[in-house]
């Protein structure tokens, strides 16, 4: 582990750039031939909303009643009204409203 | 036979650049909003404007680039930081190779360039499109793809700008911008019954690794997601 790797985030995030890009190649190389059912196929479907899931847990669990409210808040916001820019909004208000008064 | 071929052709003059630019134009809104409070976030994880220009070029990957600051943000050591972002990206994996029709035939270059450009957005449109019986193929994707990629950078560098007008954005809540926006697009994830175990086990290990204090946030998030995709492949159903 050299100082370049633990210090600067330009080694980790090369590495991201390159797999990124290796991955979006291989599926327009691969086409068809990437198994689209059985276990892989439903394993790597399922893993981004799982890794959201884990996420937004991470995020709650390392904070507190305070950020648990906003997040009952933001789901809500976001159940009735299904907008992105509108539920950050809601959660920022909520985060704001109950670190201040809760 | 005759008629499918007649309908390829159609397709073939019909697909436009400019069509997949309008196309995307309704959802740059919400890109550029969430790209300019990734640039806020990049900001307080010492990138300069420069530096978040290049890496949303390089990497293309919204989503990926927040997992990716945010735990560098919090420490999580770049192995960790990247281990997440990756995870997060294999579906793009399945983006690019559920649509072989859009690179068919296409030299390397191009290949190179509308993969480069592959985002959940524009392959949505692109499908969406095609549901409504238009044409939609490489000029589509790729003209949404530019816009989209446009959009990305300009929002996200904006945010690194503007943030110095916002000098501490964790007492304005900001720092919750992007746990909202998890939560918003956890619900367009839900897929119905099928999602209800995985969820549940990604949910129980992040609890128990944390509360245990067995694993860093950062690796936990990791097992937590991996232990879901897992349940879904072992123990789903086509």
């Amino acid at each position: 582990m050299t100082d370049a790797w633990t210090h600067s985030p330009w080694v980790p995030l090369g590495a991201l750039a390159l797999i990124t890009f290796s991955l979006r190649l291989s599926g327009a190389l691969l086409g068809r031939r990437i198994p689209t059912h059985g276990a892989w196929a439903r394993a790597t479907r399922a893993l981004p909303g799982c890794l959201i899931v884990a996420l937004v847990a991470v995020s709650l669990v390392s904070g507190g009643v305070r950020e648990w409210i906003a997040g009952i808040v933001s789901a809500l916001v976001a159940l009735a009204t299904r907008n992105l820019p509108l539920t950050m909004a809601a959660g920022i208000l909520a985060i704001w409203v109950s670190r201040r008064f809760v | 036979m005759l008629t499918y071929q007649a309908m390829l052709s159609m397709r073939d003059e019909d697909d436009s650049y400019l069509t997949g630019a309008r196309a995307i134009a309704p959802l740059a809104v919400g890109v550029a909003i969430y790209g300019m409070a990734f640039g806020l976030l990049a900001t307080q994880a010492g990138f300069s404007p420069f530096e978040i220009t290049g890496m949303g070029g390089v990497v293309f990957a919204g989503s990926s680039q927040i997992v990716f600051t945010q735990q560098w943000l919090a420490g999580a050591g770049a192995l960790a930081a990247l281990a997440a972002a990756v995870a997060l990206n294999l579906r793009i994996l399945l983006i690019t190779g559920s649509i072989p029709d859009v690179f068919a035939g296409r030299p390397f270059w191009q290949v190179a360039l509308a993969a480069h450009l592959a985002a959940d957005e524009n392959w949505a449109m692109l499908l969406a499109r095609r549901a409504a019986g238009g044409a939609a193929g490489y000029r589509f994707f790729v003209g949404a793809g530019l816009v989209q990629f446009v959009v990305w950078l300009a929002a996200t560098t904006a945010g690194a700008v503007l943030s110095e007008a916002i000098p501490d954005p964790r007492r304005l809540g900001m720092d919750f911008a992007f746990t909202a926006a998890f939560i918003a697009i956890a619900l367009t994830l839900f897929r119905g019954r099928a999602d209800v175990a995985p969820w549940a086990a990604s949910l129980a290990v992040v609890l128990i690794a944390v509360a245990t204090g067995w694993l860093a946030p950062p690796w936990a998030l990791v097992l937590g997601g991996v232990s879901g995709a897992a349940v879904a492949g072992v123990f789903g159903h086509d």
